[in-house]
């Protein structure tokens, strides 16, 4: 149905100009244009989907590690702002400054050996390698 | 009367069904019919979004290509004219946001005198420059006004292409009509009568 914007009071030269606008005709390659494009998606091989099934159970994980680490840092932070002092440091705790890095090293290694391991099994279930 | 490209291609819905299922059985050439089908309107209607010949091809090959990538969604339920339209009129939009095509409506062109309407070739000059001006419209009052011209002044025609209800697509198209009788008030012929009114010329002669 055409609607009121026909009628003679809104006809004006506006619209017919606009109405009466040239019809292209599309150039002669453009069909096989098309399908040449279509084709060449159709023999494409189709996109791998994400694997969310398999990578939920390590986005948890991985989630679930740095919120334990910002709790931790948090904690750690908290616990230790009263213990400033000017006094020289004691042997236990010298120790403690060293050892902590090292355990956090340690344990960024095993977390990213952990996902490339992970990563490595996916990808050879969806034969990506 | 000769019949519209628009209106011809819409008669062939038993058609388009039958190529839409032999595509979804994985014949890919059937595809080809619809092409055949529906390039003229998808060209004519990407080139009045931008008014480049070659540009209006690769856009309404993109949409069909976006149709081919998406014809398991379309439901036989509603028009496959209206929903190949959607995706066009998307395509187009999306493209010509990241490519703009016009200037702003203040710098598009506009007939210097009435008078200078009179010759043929200035008549046709003035006709082009409106078609442009459109072009420059905001983007809100554009795409209403190219799509109700395009479909032959149907509104609620262009309402389903863009997907937005009818009342709010009158309101923009209103506007962008008032904004181009506005920029173009020699080709409003009651703007002709006050001004020969005022002035005592005829404006077209």
């Amino acid at each position: 149905m055409k609607h009121e914007f026909q009628s003679a009071e809104y006809a004006d030269a506006i619209d017919r100009i606009l109405a009466a606008d040239e019809e292209l005709v599309p150039s002669s390659g453009f069909l096989a244009g098309v399908m040449e494009r279509v084709r060449d998606e159709a023999i494409a091989p189709r996109p791998i989907p994400f694997p969310w099934k398999l990578a939920l159970p390590g986005m948890v994980l991985a989630a679930g590690t740095i919120g334990w680490l910002i709790y931790e840092f948090i904690r750690t932070v908290l616990d230790s702002a009263p213990d400033i002092s000017f006094a020289a440091p004691r042997l236990a705790s010298t120790t403690q400054m060293v050892l902590s890095p090292v355990v956090w090293i340690a344990f960024a290694l095993a977390l990213s050996l952990g996902s490339w391991a992970l990563a490595r099994r996916i990808a050879r279930n969806y034969r990506v390698f | 009367m000769q019949e519209s490209p628009i209106a011809a291609a819409e008669h062939e819905t038993d058609r388009d069904s039958a190529d839409v299922a032999r595509v979804l059985a994985g014949d890919v050439g059937a595809f080809e019919g619809i092409v055949r089908r529906w390039q003229g309107p998808l060209v004519n209607m990407a080139w009045r979004y931008c008014r480049d010949r070659g540009r209006a091809e690769e856009m309404a090959q993109d949409a069909l290509i976006r149709a081919w990538r998406g014809l398991a969604s379309w439901r036989s339920e509603s028009s496959f004219s209206t929903w190949l339209f959607s995706i066009a009129a998307n395509v187009y939009r999306t493209e010509l946001k990241r490519f703009p095509t016009a200037p702003p409506l203040e710098e598009a062109a506009e007939p210097a005198t009435p008078a200078s309407q009179a010759d043929e070739f200035e008549d046709r000059r003035q006709r082009e420059a409106l078609r442009r001006a459109v072009l420059a419209l905001p983007h809100r009052y554009r795409e209403p006004v190219v799509l109700f011209y395009f479909h032959e002044m149907d509104v609620g025609m262009a309402a389903r292409t863009m997907g937005l209800p009818e009342g709010t697509v009158k309101a923009r198209l209103a506007r962008g009509r008032d904004l181009l009788r506005k920029r173009f008030p020699y080709l409003n012929p009651k703007a002709e009568a006050t001004h020969m009114m005022s002035t005592g010329k005829d404006p077209v002669r």
